[in-house]
């Protein structure tokens, strides 16, 4: 019975581990295998010789390369903008709907947080028209704004759930000190609220590295297309290289694979806090 | 007075953000939905009424997508809670090692999903990719399957990719809801004595509905958004799109920017259904 269950337990590891890590584990092997043994009529798995030409075509400079690493930088810089305004702006947002009395909080509330489920193409065509007529298009910081205004509802839920846990007579007993509520929001609600706005930082920084489906529409130009779209790119255009595109999608998923990899304690808290992505 | 001002001022960038780029154009999309408005005759743009709905209600491709949509949402739905309960369940038996396969198991969670729909175009590749490699050697079959090239098998292959980025969600909402259970409702219930089997069944069960709810309704949003993944398969063609699809061909191909804007308020009405419940669930989950 006892090796019955030690037999099962080791099974479902190892399928766990082929469906966790097979697709990467794949890809991996086509990107370096040569063009020709690549999908080659043969059972075989493994490629008969090994070759780097894909990655080195990526890093040597050249058009598809440098467009590859030119999208993402783009994709870099959308993520700083969009966090340097979605942060503080939630942050903000958060402490006045968890610790303030207002008229109109719970309107607020709500209306915010069923925007979570609206599908970007619902106001993608008033804002490629509103975009168009202001010049706004292919602008890497309007396009930025976009991405925070469809994170914002899930950014303000998360911290604001994680404030309303924070007992008041912290703060009380700060304003009693002398603090005002403006240097005891600095000295004692954000060092205790660290880990959910890590958390958040974490989410905004991987939804902004996946973006697709906007972009698609407002950013067209070589300045602001972030790295998606050039990979995907790579599958339309004239000839279709498979292992180019499989070093590429190799290379785009180390930035993200990382964060996970590092930061999973935080992304696992924000996650199950009641957070959604895409 | 100050007093009174203080949680507006804060509250200014975010509604000013949520004013301009989400709610402004949400009402303007539905007034777009009324008109006739196509790019290609910029001349002819007028008000319409509900027509837009009525043309696309009784067109053959509409309902084509929404069969795709409805597949997908159906497959996604039924094997993301089955993968996800039972690789929630493995977590909690993986003592040894567990870092490891929890950040292996949010890794699909983490990445672009066009970059999935890539990886998994490999495996599924129509000629000899990976799995027809693999059934060739074992001999399942003899000549390679083409995944990719008709329409149920591609949806399959696209839920599969939908599936594998979802299930680390549920299955770690389900994880995180069987630790929060309390264990003297299980000491007393062997008290009682309760078979394993029952007390699965009437404790278990009952216990986790309200977490499985919240990864029930995340996941539906998501399998009724898929667009990424499609695109990554099969790229802009008709044969696997979903009505995000056909309004995204509508509006941005055939340049019709009034049938888009309709069509993406249906999508939108069955988003917002399941939006309501899944802020019940949400709600549910902070209470307990």
């Amino acid at each position: 019975m006892k090796y019955a269950k030690k037999a099962g337990y080791i099974a479902a590891l190892i399928l766990f581990l082929i469906f966790a890590a097979g697709p990467f584990v794949w890809t991996f092997i086509i990107s370096i295998t040569p063009d020709h043994a690549m999908f080659a009529p043969t059972p075989e798995l493994l490629p008969g010789e090994v070759t780097f030409e894909n990655y080195k075509e990526l890093f040597s400079g050249g058009q598809r390369g440098s467009r590859f690493f030119e999208s993402m930088y783009n994709s870099l810089r959308a993520a700083a903008i969009t966090l340097c305004i979605g942060v503080p702006v939630a942050v903000m947002s958060a402490y006045a709907l968890s610790r303030m009395e207002f008229k109109g909080r719970k309107v607020i509330k709500n209306l915010l947080l069923i925007t979570m489920v609206i599908p970007v193409m619902a106001t993608i065509i008033p804002l490629y028209q509103m975009f168009a007529a202001g010049k706004m298009l292919d602008d890497i910081f309007w396009l930025s704004m976009v991405y925070v205004s469809s994170y914002l509802p899930m950014a303000v839920w998360l911290i604001s759930n994680y404030f309303a846990t924070i007992p008041e007579e912290l703060e009380e007993a700060a304003l009693i000190d002398g603090c005002g509520k403006f240097v005891s929001f600095f000295r004692i609600i954000l060092p205790l609220s660290y880990p959910i706005i890590l958390s958040v930082i974490l989410i905004m920084f991987l939804n902004t590295w996946s973006q697709f489906q906007i972009p698609l529409i407002l950013a067209s130009s070589m300045e602001t297309k972030p790295m998606a779209i050039v990979v995907s790119e790579f599958m339309t255009k004239d000839t279709i290289q498979y292992g180019l595109i499989a070093a590429a999608g190799m290379l785009a998923l180390i930035p993200p694979a990382l964060t996970a990899l590092i930061f999973r304690k935080y992304l696992i808290s924000g996650m199950t806090k009641g957070s959604v992505k895409g | 007075m100050k007093k009174k001002i203080a949680p507006y001022l804060l509250l200014t960038p975010m509604i000013l953000i949520m004013g301009v780029l989400v709610f402004y154009p949400i009402i303007t999309t539905f007034t777009y939905s009324l008109k006739k408005w196509k790019l290609t005759s910029p001349g002819d743009i007028r008000f319409i009424g509900l027509k837009n709905y009525r043309n696309i209600l009784q067109s053959d491709s509409f309902w084509y997508s929404m069969q795709n949509t409805v597949y997908i949402l159906v497959l996604v739905i039924v094997l993301t809670t089955i993968l996800g309960c039972l690789v929630a369940a493995f977590l909690k038996i993986s003592k040894k090692c567990s870092g490891i396969l929890l950040a292996l198991a949010i890794l699909p969670w983490a990445l672009p999903p066009f970059v999935n729909g890539i990886l998994w175009k490999f495996v599924f590749f129509s000629g000899y990719g990976f799995l027809n490699k693999l059934l060739i050697g074992i001999g399942a079959v003899e000549k390679p399957v083409e995944f990719l090239a008709s329409r149920w098998l591609l949806l399959f292959v696209i839920s599969i990719v939908v599936v594998w980025r979802s299930v680390p969600f549920m299955a770690l909402v389900c994880l995180a809801g069987r630790q929060s259970l309390p264990e003297d409702v299980y000491e007393a219930a062997e008290i009682d004595g309760g078979t394993k089997g029952k007390i699965f069944l009437h404790v278990t069960v009952p216990l986790m509905l309200p977490f499985v709810g919240v990864g029930l309704t995340s996941t539906s949003v998501t399998a009724i958004n898929v667009f990424d993944e499609i695109v990554a398969l099969s790229g802009y063609s008709d044969l696997a799109k979903n009505i995000l699809m056909e309004s995204y061909l509508t509006t941005f191909n055939f340049l019709d920017f009034g049938k888009g804007s309709a069509m993406t308020y249906i999508v939108l009405f069955f988003a917002l259904l399941l939006g309501i419940f899944y802020l019940r669930s949400l709600n549910k989950e902070v209470e307990y």
